[in-house]
């Protein structure tokens, strides 16, 4: 029996799909969060029958024409996919607009079980809806549900009411609301303003509401602080701060240090089981290539999953629409909206759900910008590269993260406005968001997130960035006629040969060394790659101890084994958060793109974005702490210049036809 | 009749059309219970959106459908 999940954004389907499949699909406290559509299958404990039950979580919606892309999904499907069951989540606090999705669905034929939820928020506020007479008015099952609940929440109950209408298998009446096929224009609306008569109606009739829905609530006093025209910024900038504050010096380092106490013993135990008379080439690959470049990476999942924690907890609490209105102002400058920011927030954690996120934007042009730089938020993967270069090269480590959160916010808005003059396309749009309830996060639900992230973490750990691992070591341990390479002379090597033409570009970047070509390189596989090849390379095996010599004055050690300035790790920094990301989110850009010409032209212009930067940062930075210009200074200039003048070029191509749209546009008037 | 960005604070106010050429924002808008003789009351005035109340629920909209939206 498959079983559709349909209802309005933000009325709690996945967290219902999650507690009767046991899943743990990403959640979160604003319209929009599921894009695509997700199957599962009951959960045994729900399903004591063992019947065949697959559940389809789909993106919310608010009727049956679709506004957004991700809306067509759930239309398309309850309409071709022949579900057995449509069951209709209803947000209980918000009857008076939810119904409405719901006499649509009735309409369909198909069984259709409504699930009453959020019913704890109903009682909360006092109001009282009278299920028997509402179920009457549908002509269908309404099941009163609280899907955050582990007990008492009304699934099993929901589930048998599924199950005894997916069984009967009787068409679906739809209640008499006076709809008739409707063909033209005029008939549909017709239609939909007698259901939304029809809703009045069964609203009035079954729902009391202790204070009505437009008083002044605590609610709002809340919203008018934290999305405060000049408030608001610093607000979110506090927020941010925090967030890295907690995850990358205050509490993650105490996991971290621990955790990576774990890792030296295995690479001591690994080296001692081998014992002294192993083959040294294979002794360096296990110990140096596979424990040690791994290891490296996975010392910073403490780090990570702080802070997964602490966004989810943002997440969960209502607060991200807000950070969106507090945004639209700026976005609106440069031909983007407040609905931008979701897809970017969500890219702080993996970039690739970030671009996914951009399918709740209507505008074509605004929905491509913002994929195409929403891989500029510092996604989860970057967090590593972050967090190593914090560590080593700058004492105080929180400003680094959220300096470079903050960097990447401006850089997207700058790149909006280079990307708006380029298209020519300054068309407005209108910003609409709803705007979801604050409320108190669970710590089980972000728990339970960071614990499902952490997991794909070391799954690609092991996996992928083994794999990356242990080909760099091998690369680098031997010479284009398959011999060891001299301990003396590693620029001999397969690896180093390759990266060191490469290397030569980022001479006027301050880190034209072929290792950190290599690692740049390697990290467009995974980001992840870019400190593991780096620990490689320079056989470091553990960079979180670093922090405590940071402590003590100075990580000298590493940055003295890495050989390249502050400064220039500063660049390299910015320049691995600021060049294309991994190949998966750039097969995501691709299918929200649909366009192969925006997707060289977002590659292209992420590479450019991340020279420039890199550029600026490094040769900036080195006059400034130098008194003179870093290497490479001419080689470099000509490069950016090249750049900067051919973007200037189609940036120039691109207001010409807007004149000439405007022109045409004249004469037809 | 007026535009709803010159609106009072907590006044319902009766929708009488959604001055626009965009189709699409008026059907959704219609989808959401802002239609033609429903009502809709401002929560707030921030930066440059207005928190409104249509139904049982609040959006935030910006400035220029603000201006759409004629009561």
């Amino acid at each position: 029996m498959k079983i559709a999940l349909a209802g309005n954004p933000n009325s709690g389907k996945t967290t219902l799909f999650n507690a009767i499949t046991g899943k743990i699909e990403h959640v979160g406290n604003w319209a929009g969060v599921t894009v695509e559509k997700k199957e599962g299958d009951v959960k045994q404990s729900l399903n004591p029958r063992n019947e065949d039950l697959i559940v389809v979580d789909l993106p919310g919606a608010y009727s049956m024409s679709p506004y957004t892309s991700e809306e067509s999904i759930t239309k398309d499907f309850v309409q071709n996919e022949n579900p057995d069951v449509i069951l209709n989540i209803v947000d209980s606090t918000n009857l008076s607009r939810s119904l409405f999705f719901t006499t649509q669905l009735l309409e369909l034929g198909i069984p259709v079980v409504v699930a009453l939820n959020k019913s704890d928020l109903t009682d909360k506020k006092g109001n009282t809806i009278d299920i028997p007479a509402l179920s009457d008015a549908l002509k269908c099952p309404v099941i009163q549900t609280v899907s955050t609940k582990s007990a008492n929440n009304g699934l099993l109950e929901l589930l048998n009411a599924v199950i005894t209408v997916g069984k009967a298998n009787k068409k679906q009446i739809s209640p008499s609301i006076g709809v008739k096929k409707a063909s033209t224009k005029e008939e549909f609306e017709k239609a939909d303003k007698k259901r939304y008569a029809f809703v009045n109606n069964v609203v009035t009739e079954v729902e009391r509401r202790k204070v009505s829905s437009e008083k002044q609530t605590m609610q709002d006093r809340a919203d008018r602080i934290v999305a405060h025209k000049w408030l608001g910024i610093p607000i979110f900038a506090v927020i941010i701060w925090l967030v890295f504050s907690i995850s990358q010096s205050w509490v993650g380092p105490l996991f971290a240090d621990i955790f990576v106490g774990w890792i030296d013993k295995v690479y001591e135990g690994v080296a001692s089981l081998l014992g002294e008379n192993i083959n040294p080439v294979v002794g360096a690959l296990l110990l140096d290539g596979i424990i040690g470049g791994v290891g490296a990476v996975i010392g910073f999942l403490p780090l990570i999953m702080v802070l997964f924690f602490c966004l989810a907890l943002l997440e969960d609490s209502g607060y991200m629409a807000r950070v969106a209105i507090v945004f639209d102002r700026f976005f609106k400058k440069v031909g983007l909206s407040g609905r931008s920011i979701i897809p970017m927030i969500v890219g702080t954690g993996c970039g690739i759900p970030g671009v996914m996120a951009t399918r709740t934007i209507k505008n074509e042009r605004q929905r491509r910008t913002t994929a195409m730089l929403t891989p500029f938020m510092p996604c989860g993967a970057k967090l590593p590269i972050i967090a190593l270069f914090a560590g080593v090269f700058f004492n105080d480590n929180s400003w680094v993260g959220t300096s470079m959160y903050f960097l990447g916010i401006i850089v997207i808005i700058i790149s909006a406005l280079i990307i708006r003059k380029i298209t020519g396309d300054y068309s407005r749009s209108y910003f609409i968001m709803e705007l979801p309830e604050y409320r108190w996060p669970s710590l089980k639900r972000a728990s339970i997130s960071v614990l499902m992230r952490a997991k794909a973490f070391i799954i690609k750990a092991g996996t992928i960035i083994l794999v990356c691992n242990a080909v760099v070591q091998i690369l680098q341990t031997f010479d284009w006629q398959l011999q060891v390479v001299a301990e003396t002379a590693p620029e001999t090597s397969i690896l180093a040969s390759i990266a060191s033409p490469l290397a030569i570009l980022f001479i006027p970047l301050g880190f034209g060394l072929w290792q950190f070509a290599a690692a740049a390189v390697t990290g467009f596989i995974a980001k992840e790659n870019v400190v593991g090849t780096l620990a490689v390379c320079f056989s470091i095996t553990n960079f979180i101890d670093v922090e405590e010599l940071a402590l003590v004055g100075g990580s000298a050690e590493v940055s003295a084994i890495f050989g390249i300035s502050a400064v220039a790790a500063l660049a390299y920094l910015v320049f691995n958060l600021f060049t294309p990301p991994c190949f998966a989110a750039i097969g995501a850009m691709r299918s929200e793109m649909e366009s192969p010409k925006w997707l060289w032209g977002a590659v292209g212009f992420q590479l450019s974005m991340g020279y420039v930067l890199a550029f600026l940062v490094y040769q900036i930075g080195t006059l400034i702490t130098t008194g003179t210009l870093g290497a490479g200074f001419i080689g470099g200039l000509i490069a950016v210049a090249i750049i900067v003048a051919s973007v200037v070029y189609f940036m120039r191509k691109g207001s010409k036809s807007t004149q000439i749209s405007a022109e045409m546009q004249s004469v037809k008037v | 009749m007026m535009s709803l960005a010159r609106g009072k604070l907590n006044t319902p106010y009766t929708v009488n059309c959604v001055n626009t050429d965009h189709e699409d924002i008026r059907e959704f808008l219609f989808t959401l219970g802002c239609y033609p003789g429903e009502k809709v009351t401002i929560i707030s005035k921030l930066a440059s959106n207005y928190i409104i109340n249509v139904k049982d629920a609040r959006y935030s909209i910006d400035e220029d459908l603000a201006n759409a939206i004629m009561v």
